[in-house]
Order: structure tokens, then sequence, then C-alpha cells
């Protein structure tokens, strides 16, 4: 991230949270997994159908796409490891990707409300996907994935307490 | 619905329920109606069976029993902090709607409303597709008592205090009937209409288009050769003409429908402010009259078409948070100027944002190779046609190469008209060439922000800012800052998040 702007700090002792390992690892896992039964859905039909020398070539082919989009889908996936983000006074900040990076912000006073995610496996590997609902159309829902179970709840704590005393933002 | 100094007592405020109009269910009937009309039309062409009539019968006879339900199991009850609205038979709902968090009061007449007198009342607050509630009908005298209920009972749950006798106060904008031609000549509402009707002629099979032009060619022709000769639809010039003259007349069509659109949809504008609300009534033969708060407006628009431009007009629109969608998104506020001069516009922007120096803005250029950056697309465009125009016809397509300097002369002029301007109380953002428009909200309806960079962005040391509000378009935001010096971008971001975080709305 050294060549990304590093945009005015207006608290600097609070840091970026990067999201851990095993969260990347699981985003990437599952992310790959979900690109391979795409090709699996489309091909199966006309592999059903197909016979002898064809089906084999089909087969070939198959193996083919499935192992590229599961790669692609891995490489998606840990994009996940270019995300950063911090909480504080002003609000919640989210750093994501490289070359095309982006940072949003949603002060405190312009949260919606905020809903906490926990996927099947997600919960196995104690991470949870935090949702922070705006009211606006195009940022409507900043999702921060991979979190650790324990920074999301406090997380959501510490947003949640502020929408509280925040009033009407329309 | 010229209202002189509406009072509340026509509605029932006693605290218990109420019905809508008894005539109301007629109405349910007549709008569930509208909506099979398409099916409806299709049954009459393609079937010709005995049995769809039955069928029919039947459908429009379970309406007209939805209807009644409808009628008998609504009903509504006027608090003193809000409304609360019963329905609803088997799946029963109550709803309670504080007087405080209506943004929009919309009411529409249609031609048969206005007959008997009755008027729909919606109810907005924001975000949803629907409205809160849809009163289907009220009488008309309570329907305005209801909007005049809504305005009062609002502001005390908002502290200020209501000026009884501001209703009289005359209009901000009225349009005359000149000016509602010049909209309809400006605007291409005709344009809408033939493209629907051109698909549904489409849909219907028959080749309608081959028909209309070869119609058209034998009048044209018919008349061209009764005085230029036996032979003359042979010539170039004939056929020429006969296209031309049909171009001409299908535009001179369009325009026509334009006005008479704009007639039926603006006749009589008015726009008034009362009470910190902000009212809008239109409509020749259907009338339309929506208001809203003035501080519920999320972020303001002027645009500026070429056509715009040659009358020496430009509009004025508003987003309000509600997300109302389809049917509903043209009755609510949206315009406060459908068409102005450019001072009558800029006086509305003063007198509705006094504070927000409007006028004095310090318009701030963007990054100095945005040009190259704002080309790009059109280059590629460009080059991939030249490509494939080569690859077909052989050198001769190189000739296409000669767009390349006209498209970096339009970004050139694309990078000039745009900039950013912001000072403590308002962002806005200016772009367009030969359609300008101008976008801009006030600081605190900043819902968040974000500051992002591309690959070539980071390259030319630019970055794009997105300062999303409520309210605003699906399709494009209309805040969103691009090509602008990255340092500048940054400056602007940190400062606005300064100022939120600062504001507590």
């Amino acid at each position: 991230m050294s060549d990304s702007p590093d945009a005015h700090a207006p608290d600097p002792a609070i840091d970026w949270h990067a999201p851990p390992a095993r969260a990347v690892r699981l985003h990437a896992t599952t992310n790959a997994l979900w690109f391979a039964v795409i090709p699996l859905l489309a091909f199966a039909i006309p592999l059903f159908a197909a016979d002898g020398e064809q089906r084999l070539r089909m087969l070939a082919w198959y193996v083919g796409v499935t192992v590229a989009a599961a790669f692609a889908g891995a490489y998606s996936g840990a994009r996940l490891r270019h995300q950063r983000w911090r909480l504080d006074a002003a609000g919640l900040w989210l750093r994501q990707g490289r070359l095309w990076w982006r940072e949003t912000h949603v002060p405190n006073s312009r949260v919606q409300h905020v809903d906490l995610k926990h996927g099947p496996l997600e919960r196995r590997f104690g991470l949870a996907t935090l949702v922070v609902h705006t009211a606006a159309v195009h940022l409507s829902g900043i999702t921060v994935r991979g979190l650790d179970e324990a920074d999301a709840e406090q997380l959501r704590g510490t947003l949640a307490k502020q929408l509280d005393d925040a009033g009407d933002a329309l | 619905m010229n209202d002189p100094a509406i009072d509340t007592a026509a509605l029932p405020q006693d605290g218990l329920e109420h019905r809508l109009h008894p005539l109301s269910w007629l109405f349910v009937l007549l709008a569930h109606l509208w909506q099979f009309i398409p099916a409806l039309v299709l049954l009459l062409f393609a079937g010709r069976g005995d049995r769809n009539d039955l069928y029919g019968l039947i459908a429009v006879i379970v309406l007209v029993v939805l209807s009644l339900a409808q009628y008998f199991t609504y009903r509504y009850r006027l608090r003193s902090d809000a409304i609360v609205v019963r329905s609803g038979w088997l799946h029963r709902s109550v709803r309670e709607i504080p007087y405080a968090r209506i943004h929009n009061v919309n009411l529409h007449q249609s031609l048969l409303h206005r007959l008997v007198g009755v008027a729909e009342v919606r109810l907005e607050s924001a975000g949803g597709i629907k409205p809160e509630a849809q009163m289907r009908v009220l009488r008309l005298d309570q329907a305005e008592a209801l909007e005049a209920l809504v305005r009062q009972r609002g502001h005390a749950a908002g502290g200020d205090a209501p000026q009884a006798d501001a209703l009289e106060a005359p209009p901000l904008l009225a349009m005359s009937n000149g000016e509602v031609l010049r909209l309809g000549l400006i605007s291409n509402r005709g344009m809408l209409v033939v493209a629907a009707a051109a698909g549904a002629l489409a849909q219907a099979g028959d080749n309608v288009f081959g028909m209309l032009v070869e119609r058209w060619g034998k009048a044209v022709f018919g008349w061209f050769t009764g005085f230029a000769g036996e032979h003359a639809h042979d010539s170039p010039v004939a056929i020429g003409l006969a296209v031309a003259s049909m171009v001409v007349v299908a535009l001179v069509l369009v325009r026509l429908l334009s006005v008479l659109l704009a007639f039926l949809q603006y006749h009589g504008f008015t726009l008034r402010e009362d009470d910190a609300r902000i009212r809008v009534e239109r409509g020749l033969l259907a009338r339309y009259r929506s208001s809203a708060k003035r501080r519920r407006i999320q972020s303001w628009s002027l645009h500026e078409g070429v056509l715009h431009r040659w009358f020496k007009r430009r509009s004025l629109r508003v987003q309000t948070a509600s997300g109302q969608r389809g049917e509903g998104a043209q009755r609510s506020l949206k315009e406060l100027a459908p068409i102005a001069t450019p001072a009558e516009c800029d006086a509305l922007i003063r007198h509705f944002l006094p504070e927000a120096g409007w006028d004095a803005l310090a318009w701030q250029p963007l990054h100095r190779h945005a040009w190259w950056r704002i080309a790009v697309p059109g280059l590629l465009l460009v080059l991939v046609g030249t490509a494939a125009l080569a690859w077909h016809v052989g050198a001769t397509g190189l000739l296409a190469l000669a767009l390349l300097p006209l498209q970096l002369w339009r970004a050139h002029r694309i990078a000039d008209a745009c900039g950013h301007a912001c000072n403590d109380r308002l962002v806005a953002w200016r772009t367009g060439w030969l359609s300008k428009r101008w976008s801009f909200a006030e600081i605190g309806k900043i819902q968040a922000v974000r500051l992002a960079q591309s690959p070539l962005d980071r390259r030319l040391g630019m970055a794009s800012l997105l300062l999303d509000t409520a309210g605003a378009s699906a399709f494009g935001a209309p805040l969103y800052l691009r090509q602008l010096p990255a340092d500048v971008a940054r400056d602007l971001s940190a400062r606005l998040v300064a100022q939120l975080a600062r504001r507590r709305v």
C-alpha cells in the first residue's frame, strides 16, 4: 500500500486493521469453489448428453475451464488481503484493493443500522462479516469482510452505541 | 385546488377510526383494472372465444369484491402525534406514521377524481419503494386538510412555530402558457411516447413500419410526380426529398406531442412555500400536488441542455429521501422549476439556501491532464473501430483515424467545462460541455464518502471522490467528482469528513 495516497489520518494513534490470514485463506477458498461451480452447472447437461470420444474431449475442456475459474476465484478472493479498516472519532474507514484502490468513509452520525453476519464456515473459523447501512444510494451497505469475531462484536457495539445519540440523518 | 385558508376542521379528529370516501372502492377497482389493461387488450385481440369473456367477467367480479373488502377494512385514525392506518382482513396490519417523519405529501386528482370531488393522498417517509400510506380516496377538502395537518403537526414536533398566515404568499414560481410551450419544445417527452409506441408496434408482429414508409412514399411521390413528371420517382432527388420530408414531419409531430404532454402535465405549475414546506401544483386534466419539507431535500441539480440554451432557460430539480419508483416517482416532488430563466433558478436557489453562497462559489478546475483521461475511452473506441474497418475495407478504413483529434478536442472541452466547488455549507460539481449540469448538496446531507484511484488515475496523479446522498438516482451519483488532482481530492475529503464529524446533522 506504499504507493496509495496515505490519507489524512485524524488520529494516527489508531491502527488500520488487516484481516487475519485465515480470513483471507477462507475467502479465497470459498470464492474458488463458487467460481468452479458455475462451469460445473453449465457443462453438466452437455456432458451428460455427449458420448464416446466427444465426451472425453469435453471432459478435458471442462477440467481446464473449472481449474481456470477456480484460480480466478481464488485470486479475487485473496484480494481481501488488501482490506484495512479502522474506527475513530470521525467514524468508520474502509480501504479496499491495491490497483483499484478505494477508501470509503461513513461518519458515525450517518450510520442507519449495522448487520453482523456469520456464515456457517465463518463461524467455524471464528470470523464475521459486518455490514454498515447508510441512507445513501450507492454506498448504502458498506461491507467489512473477514473480521475476527471479537473485533466484529466490538465494532458493532461501538457503532450501535453511537447510533443512539445521533439524530435523524435525513 | 387553490386554497383560501384551509382549516383542518373538515377532518374527523375525534380520535376514532374512520373509513375513506364511500366511493373509494370504485377508484381502487379502477386502479386495479388499469394494471390489467395490457392483459385485457391482449385478450381482446388474441382470444375471440366466448369463454374468454367469461373469464374476464369473473376477474372483474373478483376485483370488485377485493376493492369492496379493501374499502371496508381500511380505516385511519388521526392522533395528536401520528396517523394510524389499520387495513387488511385476513392479513391485518396497523401502521403508525408520526407526522414528523412524513417527508412528502402528494395529492393526486385525475379527471374522474375531479368530477366526483375527491383526491388520492400519498404519505411518504424516507426510503422504501412504496409510500407509507396511500389513501385512495378522500374528499378533496379532507385531503387538503390532511395535508395542512401534516404540515402543522410535523412542525409542532420539529420545534419551530408555524406561521399561520403564510398560506397566501405569492408563488415563488408560476409557469405561464408560454413557458409550458417552451418546456414542451425543449423536453423530449414526446420521444418517449413514440419510442413506447414503436416498441408496442414492433411487438404486434405485423410490419407496420414497412407499411408506413411505403404509404408515405406513395403519398409524397404522388404529390411530387403531380408536377415533376411521370418518371420522377426514379431520381435520387425524389427519394431524398421523400425521406427528408418524412424525417421533418416526424420531428414536428414529436415536438407537437411533447408540447401536448407538457400542457397536460405542467399547465398551471406553481411553486409555493409555506411553513418551510415546498409545495408544487400542476396538471391540466389530472392535477398533481406534492409537498416536501425544505430541510428534507437531499441534493439539487440544475440542468442546461443545448435546447435550453437556445431558449435561455434552465431546469432545477431536487432529490428527496423517499425512494419512490415507477408510478410514485412521477408524483413526488422533483422539479422546483421545470423550466425557468437562469436568473430565476439562481433566485430560487438563493431563496431556499440563503446562507449557502451559491453565487459566490469558487469553482476549481480538474487535474491539468484530466482531458487526457476523459479522452481514453473514446480513443480506444476509435482505435478498435479503425482496426475493424481496416480489416474489412483495407487501407481506406484508416481514414477513421481522423476522428482521433476530434475526440481529443471534445475531451478538452469537457475537461474545461467540469469543475468542483466547496464552501462551508455547500459542495458542488459541474459537468458537461454541450449539456451542462450543476449538482450540489448541503454538506450536512452527505451520507458517505469514497475516495478512489484506478491504476491510470494513479499514474496521472488523479483521484475521484464520490459524495453519496440519500435519494440520488440509482444510475450514477450526482456528486461523483472525477479527475481531481489527487492531493486536492484528499484535502477535500478530509475537510468534508471533519465537517461531517463535527456537525450533528
